[in-house]
């Protein structure tokens, strides 16, 4: 099964969900379903700028596994962070998730 | 009060930020076209604009837009909208896309091309006020 995952809240999200759960499974090939894209809202976009250190274990899995990550333009123009991203991240809004995701089109997406 | 509030009040000039230009955009892009409007121009991802504007004693006396909905295309045309205002229509078609993307900065470069589509529509509207002012100065003629 392919998934894509959206990252909407902002409690625990990126510092639990994601970084203990999600990517060392993913780190150790157990996770479950094929990732085939992430997408982030609002704060949780800090986890990919560039030199996060959590965001760095993630942009290289995905790397490795050929996962999107993209994350929210408005939400990273409001941060003043869409430039600091880490290489080959893109910014975009729902048309460029779509855009991006048609040829790898997941079977269920996951909000958190 | 907070800083923002106070800049406000204090009449200093509006922050040209992305995000902050996207704001002002969004409500600019709602306002009904002013009487000098350009054609649409578009761009192979589908994105497209138009911007319209009133000229008064030969200066750009008014801009607005129908941009889609893409917030960095939207921070390009306020960004237009608010430097331009006030310049001869001569020196308003000077503006290169390469000068807009310049004045903002934070945009990823894979963004930047909006500003092409940008200045694009700007200058369609900038090559319409001639026959509009010279239809204008025969209708007073007569």
């Amino acid at each position: 099964m392919k998934v894509a995952y959206i990252f909407a809240t902002q409690r625990h999200t990126v510092s639990y969900v994601l970084a203990k759960m999600i990517l060392p499974q993913l780190e150790q090939d157990r996770h479950g379903a094929s990732v085939v894209g992430m997408f982030f809202f609002e704060d949780n976009n800090y986890v990919l700028v560039d030199g996060n250190p959590i965001g760095a274990r993630l942009h290289k899995v995905a790397k490795d596994k050929g996962i999107l990550l993209m994350g929210c333009d408005q939400c990273c123009y409001e941060r003043e962070i869409a430039d600091k991203l880490f290489a080959g991240v893109p910014i975009g809004c729902f048309p460029d998730l779509y855009k991006a995701l048609a040829g790898n089109m997941p079977d269920q997406v996951i909000t958190l | 009060m907070s800083p923002g509030a106070q800049s406000c009040c204090s009449g200093t000039p509006p922050r040209r930020s992305v995000s902050e230009l996207v704001e002002r955009g969004l409500r600019r892009n709602r306002a009904a076209p002013l009487p000098i409007e350009g054609a649409r121009c578009a761009d192979a991802e589908g994105l497209s604009v138009s911007f319209s504007l009133d000229v008064r004693t030969g200066l750009v006396a008014g801009i607005g837009f129908d941009a889609s909905a893409c917030a960095t295309l939207l921070a390009y045309c306020e960004l237009v909208a608010e430097t331009m205002l006030g310049a001869p229509p001569a020196a308003a078609r000077q503006l290169a896309p390469a000068d807009l993307a310049a004045r903002l900065p934070g945009v990823p470069r894979l963004k930047q091309s909006r500003a092409f589509l940008a200045v694009a529509a700007f200058r369609a509207a900038l090559a319409e006020i001639a026959p509009v002012t010279n239809t204008l100065s025969e209708e007073a003629q007569q």
